[in-house]
């Protein structure tokens, strides 16, 4: 090996290359397979259809915020597609452990975290489709922007976060059992999460254990983030718990993959 | 002593080099204390049934896996505490050649220039040049899902040479190959042993596979080393040639116990009895005379030079898998 390519494995040039390769490789997958592409844009869009269509009075009732249910719903929808393309982007790892093919990016000579944040990075990206999917079919239900042109960007940001996410969460999973049953078990625990938020109603509409629960869930505070757009204007009140939720679910979940992504070679 | 000891001793130049190497799956012993050295140039067959540790024994070689004991050294690097410079000087072409079907030749080959620090312009150059080496430059813009199976062993080989690798790891590399991909792939690997001196450590479980390409075997079985040597000196240590008479089943008792009378029995498959002819080919008549003297009749009579197999059975009481078909 050149003495060039030594230096340059173990510089920051090639950790963002690694990154950058294995996200484009992840979204040339997804493009290349059209199967893919449809059930992870079907399914919020099916979400979204079906809640403002089934529960298109909801919003009626004094305490969501709106009367548009567009306004309530979409951003949920948008989320749940988030986690789908997370738990996707996991997903995208068994299969390359799997059929073999992980090996080969394990033996790269530089750092493995690379692998892992380019999974990450693929999992967001690919997180958008649905996300602008979304959008696009709630406003033309009537979605309107009361915090302006700023609303769809928390939307972005917090369906890249949400992605990430879970994205880590699986891949912890399937780091450590390699295999892609195992992704049941994120499925379960992303839509459980979701389920279990302010996603369908506004907290102070819930009782005993749901309350509790969905009061300590941080997607609870996600949801507010996103939603505020929609809701009202955006404040920083509701932006930065948001955020901090974001942050500290990547954050334990990144520790966690991490942790089993360094035991895979024992 | 083992020929690896011997190796180690001699003042070689040892670039792989294993001392008690373990690997266990809860109460699985996979591979059982292993010693390895390999010198630097050589193409060093690792030989043995399915099963058998070989490529247990390549991923813990090349930091795919934790030994669970014992340890291993890749041109002075320790595998478990220096893995990334290991990574740096092998290349290794994998079992069941670990290829994304959706991607193209080119794709791959980019991405694992970027795997391995190739800086863009330098992949450029060396990319194209390597698919034209292994004959793939019409299809490099094709998917690997309309790939034959020769076809992938070769883009296996090429995305394992990028990084200009000085050690090479090939796992199984012409399973499930036909005839004349099978022979092409020998070729590659002879041509970059010869003329880029890479050490070429192969593991497969094709005795004629090992006999062409090595200039020393390993032949494993069961997770432990059982000879290790030169293809020649190994086939020597067997010392007679192998009769072999496959006969009617009624016949076969009565046949082993005529023919025991002409050498020590060896592993055969159902229906055959072989022997380790003492004195040759020179004795062949008296066998077929014996034979026709007890009312014996034979379907089927051969004499082979000791092979490869005849090492293996006699190292462990078992034929290889197939090797006799």
């Amino acid at each position: 090996m050149s003495a060039v390519a030594v230096a340059h494995v173990t510089g920051v040039g090639h950790a963002g290359s690694v990154v950058s390769a294995i996200c484009v490789r992840g979204m040339r997958r997804v493009l290349a397979r059209p199967m893919l592409i449809m059930p992870m844009l079907l399914m919020p869009l099916i979400f979204v259809i079906s809640f403002t269509g089934a529960f298109g009075s909801l919003t009626r009732v004094e305490g969501y915020g709106t009367d548009n249910v567009f306004n309530w719903m979409a951003v949920y929808a948008a989320l749940q597609g988030a986690v789908f393309a997370g738990v996707g982007g996991a997903s995208a790892t068994a299969e390359d452990i799997e059929n073999g093919f992980f090996d080969r990016l394990l033996l790269t000579p530089g750092s493995r975290v690379p692998l892992l944040v380019g999974t990450v990075a693929y999992s967001s990206l690919r997180s958008t489709i649905p996300t602008t999917g979304v959008l696009i079919v709630s406003v033309m239900g009537g979605l309107s922007l009361t915090g302006g042109p700023l609303a769809l960007l928390t939307v972005y940001v917090a369906t890249w976060g949400m992605a990430a996410v879970f994205c880590l969460v699986g891949l912890t999973v399937v780091y450590k059992f390699r295999t892609m049953r195992s992704m049941i078990l994120i499925q379960v625990f992303g839509f459980s999460s979701m389920f279990l938020s302010t996603g369908q109603v506004p907290i102070h509409f819930m009782n005993g254990w749901l309350h509790a629960v969905a009061r300590v869930n941080p997607v609870t505070n996600v949801l507010r983030f996103s939603r505020q757009g929609f809701l009202g204007d955006i404040t920083w009140s509701l932006t930065w718990p948001g955020l901090l939720a974001l942050a500290a679910m990547v954050l334990v979940s990144g520790v966690l993959a991490l942790r089993q992504l360094g035991k895979l070679a024992a | 002593m083992s020929g690896s000891t011997e190796l180690a001793s001699s003042g070689a130049d040892i670039v792989i080099e294993a001392s008690g190497l373990v690997r266990t799956f809860g109460e699985v012993v996979a591979v059982d204390g292993i010693d390895l050295a390999v010198a630097r140039g050589e193409v060093f067959g690792f030989l043995g049934p399915n099963g058998a540790g070989k490529s247990t024994t390549v991923r813990m070689l090349t930091t795919l896996l934790r030994p669970t004991g014992g340890s291993a050294r890749i041109d002075g690097h320790d595998v478990v505490e220096s893995a990334p410079a290991v990574r740096r000087i092998i290349g290794v072409a994998l079992q069941d050649a670990s290829i994304d079907p959706l991607m193209t030749g080119n794709e791959l080959m980019r991405l694992q220039a970027v795997l391995h620090g190739i800086p863009r312009s330098e992949a450029r150059r060396r990319c194209p040049e390597l698919l034209a080496r292994v004959g793939l430059t019409g299809a490099a813009d094709r998917r690997v899902a309309t790939y034959s199976g020769g076809m992938r062993r070769r883009l296996d080989l090429a995305l394992s040479l990028v990084h200009e690798p000085s050690i090479l790891f090939l796992d199984e590399p012409s399973a499930g190959l036909d005839p004349t991909s099978r022979l092409a792939l020998w070729e590659e690997v002879r041509r970059l042993n010869r003329e880029l001196g890479t050490t070429v450590f192969l593991t497969t479980q094709y005795l004629e596979e090992a006999d062409e390409l090595a200039g020393r075997i390993a032949i494993i079985d069961r997770g432990s080393l059982v000879r290790e040597g030169s293809p020649e000196a190994l086939k020597d240590t067997v010392g007679s040639p192998t009769l072999r008479v496959d006969v009617d089943a009624a016949l076969l008792e009565a046949t082993r116990r005529l023919l025991s009378g002409f050498g020590p029995e060896r592993p055969a498959r159902e229906g055959r009895v072989s022997v380790g002819l003492d004195g040759g080919a020179s004795r062949v008549t008296e066998v077929v005379r014996a034979l026709d003297d007890a009312g014996i009749s034979v379907s089927h009579l051969e004499l082979d030079a000791p092979s490869l197999d005849d090492v293996f059975a006699d190292a462990t009481g078992r034929r290889l898998e197939g090797a006799e078909e």
